[in-house]
């Protein structure tokens, strides 16, 4: 389980990447982007994840997988 | 400043106005030289009897090497009252939809129609572009008073909602709660670091548009993610 982000959707305002307790997520070349091999969708850590909740554009980090 | 409280809102936009007659001259610029030879505050009637001459020896003759011709322009603009459509209106050029492929249309908060000096919520008006990589058009000037005798409930969501046609808006400053209504109607809403002048931003935004735009300014352009550029599948790696 990973979270990924939505390319076309990111403006790289990058307030995601201090919040992931996993450190996954990094600045990439185009926009951000999570490492799905260490991101645990903030399980154990927090309810929900970090990341969707203090990204400012809808839909733009969903779950790797449905 | 308090004595911009007294200010009206109509003598202020004339100030404004006639800065833009005077050679290297803003608002505040002359702002100061009335405030000199007229002392605040600045009313209609103290205007009203501002002569040449005055105008030229105030503080210390800052406005001596000026030219009479540009002076007698200022000073006409503050004294007559400013038919709002008329004077800021002609700049609008014709533009139809489909005109400017590969075009953005942004929406800059402004008070003096020059820079991008407004906030979102106070501004007095939205200049409207549609910005290309080699073209600008400003196609309209979208004022914030609300419609006579209408009472708006959310202002800042009537705000929104007069430049929902835009991709992109630029402003000073903006709220929280007013720039996640932004956000729900679909507008990327920017925020500068201190006040910058429009012509500026076009030009850095064109700069951005000639060169590889960020995916999101792509999506809102309309162009297809295949022809902005081959992105190597290592986003998720």
């Amino acid at each position: 389980m990973a979270l990924y982000i939505v390319e076309a959707d990111c403006i790289s305002c990058g307030d995601c990447e201090p919040v992931c307790p996993t450190n996954s997520i990094t600045e990439g070349s185009i926009v951000f982007k999570i490492d799905k091999k260490t991101c645990t969708e903030c399980e154990g850590d927090f309810d929900v994840p970090q990341c969707v909740k203090v990204c400012p554009i809808d839909n733009c980090i969903l779950p790797l997988e449905a | 400043m308090s004595s911009q409280d007294t200010l009206s809102r109509e003598l202020a936009l004339r100030i404004g106005l006639a800065a833009r007659a005077l050679p290297d001259t803003d608002a505040k610029r002359l702002f100061t030289v009335l405030t000199h030879c007229l002392g605040l505050p600045i009313t209609e009637d103290k205007i009203g009897s501002l002569n040449l001459k005055t105008l030229k020896a105030a503080q210390a003759g800052e406005f001596s090497d000026i030219d009479d011709v540009s002076l007698k322009k200022a000073l006409h603009i503050l004294k007559h009252n400013v038919e709002t459509g008329e004077t800021l209106k002609p700049d609008i050029q014709a533009y139809v939809e489909g005109d400017m492929p590969g075009s953005v249309r942004i929406a800059c908060a402004s008070n003096d129609a020059i820079n991008v000096d407004g906030h979102f919520g106070s501004c007095n008006q939205f200049m409207i572009y549609q910005v290309s990589a080699d073209e600008a058009r400003l196609i309209d000037i979208r004022f914030t008073d609300s419609p006579d005798g209408l009472e708006v409930d959310d202002k800042n969501l009537f705000r929104a909602e007069l430049i929902q046609d835009c991709q992109v808006i630029y402003m000073a400053s903006v709220g929280g709660p007013a720039a996640a209504k932004i956000v729900k109607l679909g507008i990327h809403p920017i925020k500068l670091q201190g006040i910058e002048s429009i012509t500026g931003i076009i030009n850095q935004l064109q700069t951005v548009i000639a060169g590889t735009p960020p995916p999101w300014l792509a999506k809102v352009m309309g162009i297809e993610a295949n022809n902005r550029f081959r992105f190597e599948r290592e986003a998720t790696g």
